[in-house]
């Protein structure tokens, strides 16, 4: 017994009031939907696994001035020392350090002629040694790790090998068992795939090819290392590594010292400030609907005061009076809902095609439907529960 | 049909006590056309609020139809306004956003009655009150007296045993008025209880009984003869010594 067709009726009569009203839940309803779709969105970017034990990694960069050292030889020396230090896990050189925005990335050709053969995916090019699986915490899930003996010193070698991302794997060779395959350097190198990880994350958090990632056996001993060892271990590593290094040799300087959790962390600053201000201006908009609607009902029940006294010296109970309220807003809502729930998928193809962002999912309109229903009940509820509370005596009282 | 003993009111407020109703005593039988008059702020709306069920009182005791209503629930007592209980007030208290239809609709529903039987009583109503054609009407397009007339329609429509009426020609000029008052007067005949409160001394005269409320007291004449002539006079009158010495004349 909600009474829909007289509330209807007079809400259709007396236009100015709601009509203010449903076009701010109009625009609420849209703007609410698409900026929790892309809450939505970023979150899920920023939560995707690197395959990384992030928070354990530690990394820094090391620049020799001395003109006398043999690097190649330093580099595996200092390695050497960084794996001897208390409480590391694991150390090694690289090229590049993942989620940290700057890199190396390249592709290679799938057979010998550079120019009939397709092309890999872009991809991140890392070199690393036979420590930068353990370091990295990656998880082999196919073939095997490379063997000491196999590192090369550069890239000039012309037969190399490579461990590769499964999602890389899967991208070239979608049926069948990445190892064993060979990737072609132009004419002169060729690179054997030996093993697969399970996950890898590139350098780059915003690029379609994050998840492709292959490492090259070449101990690339220019500037960057990673160390890894419990997060709480940290700091007094990082005074360790200075300490154990300058002894090893003065001439030198140590810098950045990181984890990937920071550098991921910065690398997804935009991302987050981007959630923030969007999940400000959810809850205002939220907010806002809600003052709105308590703030027409309360018109409504002072305008209304001596009809609602008439409504229950005509036989209204309490509860049909706080139903009348419920239903009329109701009525805005699902009116504002479905007008804004439109709206909101036109938003939502106009942010794809300037933004390109992905496709507004619908249950988000949805979603902020319910959540807008909701917001109306409570927002409705305290305010009619007052007017139920005015005597049936006002129809008689007030002029 | 109405029985109210030492039925008293008091408004409190801040800074004064009002005794609205003092020792209030009252009975109305079946059938009756009842006519209250008396002085401005004696006591006669309070009279009609609590006879109605729309407030309640401090002390005393009041029978409905012989049900002890001292004491209801809310929901008891809005499902006894809206069953046994018809209102007419005196600014119409139709709601402007309704057209006359959807007026006469609205007890019907809280009743619970479905669409046709609605649509019967809405139908029979207006026509009783001479408006069977203005159905879609909003309530402005109406002059005083028709929406008045639109009211009692709506008192009607729930066959009330009792039709409760505060001044319910006090907005209308006299042609208007008395328009009203023959409406009432056939409700009546047809069976209903009136009991109305009233400043004009002709219309309280046409009643079968007048009651007097001076400072919160009844003074009941119980006057059944059409002869009576100081009814006007104990109108002006606020002095309940004038008054009875008028009566023992
Ligand atoms: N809600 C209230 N609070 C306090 N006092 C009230 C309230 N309602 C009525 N009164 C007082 O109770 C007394 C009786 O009022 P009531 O409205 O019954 O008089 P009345 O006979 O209907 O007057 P009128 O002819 O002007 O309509 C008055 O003194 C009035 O001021
Ligand atoms: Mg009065």
């Amino acid at each position: 017994m909600l009474h829909i067709k007289p509330i209807l009726s007079s809400l259709l009569r007396s236009k100015s009031g709601p009509i203010l009203l449903l076009i701010q839940i109009i625009l609420s309803v849209a703007i609410v939907a698409n900026a929790s779709f892309i809450i939505q969105e970023r979150l899920a970017l920023m939560q995707r696994d690197s395959g990384i034990k992030e928070s354990e990694v530690l990394t820094f960069s090391l620049f020799n001035f001395d003109p006398l050292i043999d690097k190649t030889a330093q580099n595996k020396i200092d390695q050497q020392i960084l794996r001897g230090l208390p409480n590391v896990i694991d150390a090694t050189s690289t090229n590049m350090l993942p989620l940290s925005g700057g890199g190396w990335s390249s592709t290679l050709k799938l057979g010998p002629d550079p120019d009939s053969t397709k092309s890999t995916p872009q991809f991140a090019m890392y070199l690393g040694t036979d420590h930068t699986i353990e370091t990295l915490g990656l998880k082999l899930i196919e073939g095997r790790n490379f063997y000491p003996h196999e590192l090369k010193d550069s890239l000039d070698s012309p037969s190399r090998l490579a461990i590769i991302s499964s999602v890389l794997a899967k991208a070239i060779w979608p049926d069948e068992s990445a190892l064993g395959k060979v990737l072609y350097e132009g004419k002169d190198a060729q690179i054997t795939v030996i093993g697969v990880v399970e996950k890898l994350q590139g350098a780059w958090i915003d690029s379609s090819s994050l998840e492709n990632s292959v490492i090259q056996n070449v101990d690339y001993g220019s500037s960057s290392y990673m160390v890894r060892a419990k997060s709480e271990f940290h700091a007094e590593l990082k005074d360790a590594i200075k300490k154990a290094l300058l002894a090893e040799n003065p001439n030198r300087v140590l810098d950045g010292f990181k984890s990937i959790e920071a550098l991921k962390d910065s690398s997804y600053r935009d991302h987050k400030l981007m959630i923030t201000v969007l999940t400000m201006m959810v809850v205002l908009l939220l907010l806002i609907t809600s003052l709105g609607l308590t703030g027409m009902v309360m018109f409504n029940i002072q305008r209304r005061t001596k009809q609602i006294g008439t409504r229950r010296a005509l036989g209204a109970k309490k509860r049909n009076i706080i139903s009348y309220f419920l239903v009329e807003n109701y009525l805005i809502c699902l009116a504002g809902g479905v007008l804004g729930g439109l709206l909101a998928i036109q938003l939502g193809q106009q942010l794809m095609k300037i933004y390109s962002l992905p496709m507004l999912e619908l249950s988000y309109p949805l979603f902020t439907v319910a959540g807008l229903f909701i917001v109306t009940t409570l927002a409705v509820y305290l305010p009619a529960r007052k007017a139920a509370n005015i005597s049936p005596a006002t129809a008689t009282r007030s002029v | 049909m109405l029985s109210m003993k030492n039925v008293s009111k008091v408004f409190k407020t801040d800074l004064v006590e009002t005794h609205a109703l003092r020792d209030f005593n009252l009975e109305v039988n079946e059938g009756e056309f009842v006519a209250v008059t008396g002085p401005s702020g004696s006591g006669k709306t309070t009279f009609l609020n609590i006879a109605g069920l729309l407030e309640g009182f401090t002390h005393g005791d009041y029978f409905l139809d012989g049900i002890n209503v001292s004491n209801l629930s809310d929901n008891k007592s809005a499902t006894i306004r809206n069953e046994k209980i018809g209102f007419i007030f005196q600014g119409f208290n139709l709601i402007p956003d309704l057209n006359l239809a959807e007026n006469i609709e609205v007890p019907l529903r809280y009743r619970g009655f479905n669409a046709k039987e609605r649509q019967r009583r809405v139908q029979e109503a207006l026509e009783q009150v001479g408006l069977a054609s203005r159905l879609k009407h909003l309530p402005t397009q109406l002059s005083g007296g028709q929406q008045q007339r639109v009211a009692i329609a709506r008192a009607l429509a729930g066959e009330p045993r009792f039709l409760l009426a505060d001044e319910p020609t006090g907005n209308l000029d006299s042609l208007m008025a008395r328009q009203v008052m023959e409406l009432l007067e056939n409700i009546n005949q047809a069976g209903t209880t009136i009991i109305m409160v009233t400043h004009d001394p002709e219309l309280a005269r046409r009643a079968q009984r007048n009651i007097q409320i001076v400072d919160g007291q009844v003074c009941d004449f119980t006057m059944y003869h059409q002869g009576y002539r100081h009814v006007s006079d104990i109108n002006a009158a606020t002095d309940i010594d004038k008054l009875v010495a008028n009566a023992d004349r």
